[in-house]
């Protein structure tokens, strides 16, 4: 009886080592599920540490026949493999051998310490191989593992010990402890590993679950712009879910937005008071008022409830634009947890700033070159226009007032575009008072001919993408022929697509449509960016004979 | 009164400034041209003493037209356009004049009355006349317009002006005096040019007189009176 009050209590000077070592830093080596090289020396070093410290603790009443370090050897292959296993296994029985001089009981020690080894890795090695690497954890299998190490370590000295007089003979009564306190002890170390890392990966799990539930609620938000209202919306968001104090959002110059504890005195549109936010504004860093070393100092009331804060800047290109704050009153700690998750959230919210940014200037972009080509087209046609409509007035003005008429809806239409989606119907009006102009000019010049299917009359385009490619058929065409030019414009359907095709047998500008003068890379990035990259235009230029530009649109939307 | 021709590619254009010019009166208009080569053709042939020419045409613009036209005829130019994005201003006003589509007809009686001054002073049109980089020919029914460089030579008989390419020869309005002058031809006989980088031999005749052949094979004769020039062309004596 007293061998067992003996061997538990040299465990239990073991397990609160081992109870030490799970609650600290080192551990975090094992929440991973793959162990990076560093990792697997730190615990080679660390587990032989416990295996030498088993060997100690071991028994110190009789000859250390067999003592504690199976735990350390056993658990060191469960843990980190067969080569982790081994190299501990080595290791400790060296420091056997060390100990013990060279002797059977030595060689015996050096030989099942290996076995140990190799064993809790095949265990591992098992286990992993079958996907069920959350058993290597389960404290049963690490004491039927131990004890079969022990018992393999037993039977060898009894093999042994059968064949030499001189070997020491085992007392029957230290069987038992020694094979139940083995594995115990390995058992309940294991259970605290599994605790402790069951504990680290529920935290993990918690805080990711809240990082990308702030991620997927805050998603767009700024994509409407950075104002007080969608600072407002996030506000909120972060608020709800880190449960911290208040949060506040500002621009870098004044509040946005403020939620929570001080929102009496924090208001939006405010200027920016506190020295602090001011400081995480010029240097461009995070600043932490903890409450404890630093605290963090209201600017607007003495009274205020808020004690401690982050204070995280808003990056676009490394160019400060706001402020992201999260505060506690000061009878509430700071949580690490939400410091972290301050900072993560700034940084996405950073990025979806940067992605609004260039969004918007990419549409300013393509509006501004809209206009430019809306602009251009003008004068000259205008010019001419009014040139033809003069001399037709002598001859018949009621062809004249006609053409007028078409002219003024021309131009209205090319003035009140804006960059939204209009029938073919509408585009087909706008060209064709494009086309009676041009027809009155070049007379028998010009030919035209339409074929539309009329079910695709109510088919929706970008506007201005027609009437820019029939423009170029006459300016860049037709104008430069010497006899008679003809357009041909095509809608229709063809493998679940809707054409629009504007076509001259001029064959005048192939050059120039190579190099893109014309304005038809806007066209194409319009329809790409209303139906898709699989559509826009498509051109083929033969010289002196054809140029066609086809457009391509998805067909389903006709039905509307 | 004044001979005058109106070139536009626009129908509706040439009516309105032949109604506005009768209601201003003494002028006389001998034609109208839809083209460059159409006008040409009637520069050369009618001998206008003004022209109202529009820029922007089909394959040979206004400017490229006046390079083809015999400086000797070279009429008085009003330049016409719609939209003044040739900078028109750049030339010189005292031999050119430009007028903005649509002609309103004071600008038009201001534009008169510098032209009639202009003649009556015998004020010679000044232009800096650019090269010739396309010559417009005629062939069976289309128009062609050969580059210089791919010209072989050219030939004048009394039915006109033939250019001769390597795929085959082609007729045009412009006269010799114009290529050998404006699209770096050389010339040989009274009735040939040729394109000094297509020569292929020069083979010297008795009486001064030689024969040119050509990289497409084809014979030439050199006049006495030409042979001096062409020996320096190529840097003989």
């Amino acid at each position: 009886m007293t061998e067992f009050l003996n061997l538990f209590q040299q465990i239990s000077i073991f397990l609160i080592i081992a109870y030490l070592f799970s609650k600290s830093p080192v551990f975090r080596a094992l929440a991973g599920e793959v162990l990076i090289i560093k990792q697997q020396f730190l615990l080679y070093l660390i587990f032989s540490g416990f295996a030498i410290l088993g060997i100690y603790i071991g028994l110190p009443t009789y000859d250390a026949i067999v003592d504690s370090s199976p735990i350390g050897i056993v658990l060191a292959g469960l843990v980190g493999g067969p080569l982790l296993g081994l190299g501990v296994g080595i290791t400790t029985g060296c420091y056997t051998l060390l100990l013990g001089g060279l002797n059977y009981l030595s060689g015996i020690a050096f030989t099942s310490a290996m076995f140990q080894g190799i064993l809790g890795g095949l265990v591992n090695h098992y286990y992993r191989q079958r996907n069920k690497s959350d058993q290597l954890y389960n404290p049963l299998v690490a004491v039927t593992v131990t004890l079969v190490g022990v018992a393999l370590h037993l039977v060898l000295i009894l093999l042994m010990a059968r064949k030499d007089i001189a070997a020491i003979i085992i007392p029957a009564q230290l069987i038992l402890p020694t094979l139940l306190t083995n594995s115990l002890g390995a058992g309940l170390f294991m259970l605290m590993m599994r605790d402790q890392k069951m504990m680290t990966d529920r935290v993990g799990a918690l805080f990711s679950a809240r990082a990308l539930k702030i991620a997927e609620r805050s998603l767009g938000i700024f994509g409407r712009g950075f104002n007080a209202e969608t600072a407002r919306e996030l506000a909120e968001i972060i608020y709800e879910e880190t449960g911290v104090g208040a949060v506040g959002i500002s621009d870098g110059k004044k509040i946005l937005a403020f939620i929570g504890i001080g929102d009496d005195h924090h208001l939006a549109n405010l200027d920016i008071a506190s020295p602090q936010t001011k400081q995480a504004i010029r240097e461009n860093r995070v600043i932490y008022a903890d409450g404890v070393r630093e605290k963090f100092q209201c600017a607007l009331s003495d009274n205020c409830p808020l004690g401690s804060a982050l204070i995280v800047p808003l990056r676009v290109d490394n160019e400060v634009v706001g402020t992201i704050k999260l505060y506690e009153p000061k009878d509430r700690l700071f949580m690490n947890l939400n410091r972290t998750l301050g900072e993560g959230i700034a940084q996405l919210l950073s990025e979806q700033l940067l992605r609004y940014r260039y969004e918007n200037q990419k549409n300013l972009l393509v509006k501004s070159e809209l206009k430019l080509i809306q602009a251009q087209v003008n004068p000259h046609f205008l010019f001419n226009a009014l040139n033809t409509i003069i001399a037709v007035v002598r001859k018949d003005p009621s062809q004249a007032r006609s053409l007028l008429l078409h002219l003024s809806n021309y131009f209205r239409k090319n003035l009140k575009r804006s960059s939204d989606l209009a029938t073919l119907e509408e585009e087909l009006d706008h060209v064709n008072s494009y086309l009676v102009i041009q027809r009155a000019r070049f007379g028998d010049k010009l030919e035209v001919i339409q074929e539309i299917e009329p079910e695709l009359l109510t088919a929706r385009l970008p506007t201005f993408t027609l009437q820019p490619i029939v423009e170029n058929a006459v300016k860049h065409g037709i104008s430069n022929m010497i006899g008679v030019g003809t357009i041909k414009i095509l809608a229709y359907r063809e493998d679940n697509r809707m054409y629009v095709s504007v076509e001259d047998d001029a064959g005048a500008y192939c050059e120039k449509l190579s190099s893109d003068g014309l304005g038809m890379n806007i066209v194409d990035k319009r329809i790409k960016s209303y139906f898709g990259r699989q559509y826009g235009t498509e051109i083929e230029c033969i010289p002196d004979q054809l140029t066609r530009v086809k457009l391509s649109f998805p067909q389903e939307q006709e039905a509307s | 009164m004044i001979r005058t021709l109106i070139i536009d590619d626009e129908q509706h254009a040439r009516e309105e400034l032949a109604a506005l010019l009768m209601e201003l009166g003494g002028i006389e208009i001998i034609g109208s041209c839809a083209n460059a080569m159409e006008a040409v053709k009637a520069i050369h042939h009618d001998k206008p003493e003004l022209i109202f020419l529009d820029i922007k045409m089909p394959a040979i613009d206004g400017f490229d037209l006046l390079s083809m036209i015999d400086e000797e005829i070279m009429p008085y130019v009003v330049f016409v356009t719609a939209f003044d994005e040739y900078a028109l201003k750049a030339f010189d006003e005292k031999t050119l004049d430009y007028l903005l589509k649509p002609v309103d007809p004071k600008r038009l009686g201001q534009t008169m009355r510098k032209v009639h001054w202009a003649l009556d002073n015998n004020e010679k049109p000044d232009l800096e006349l650019s090269q010739i980089n396309r010559i417009p020919c005629v062939s069976a029914n289309h128009i062609k317009l050969i580059n210089p460089r791919d010209v072989d030579y050219v030939h004048s008989d009394i039915s006109g002006v033939h250019v001769f390419t390597a795929e085959g020869n082609y007729y045009s309005e412009l006269t010799l005096k114009v290529l050998e002058a404006r699209a770096g031809l050389l010339r040989c006989h009274k009735q040939y040019l040729i394109n000094p980088a297509n020569v292929d031999e020069i083979i010297p005749l008795e009486n001064g007189v030689a024969e040119i052949k050509t990289v497409n094979g084809a014979i030439l004769p050199v006049s006495r009176r030409c042979l001096q020039q062409v020996k320096t062309a190529f840097g003989l004596k």
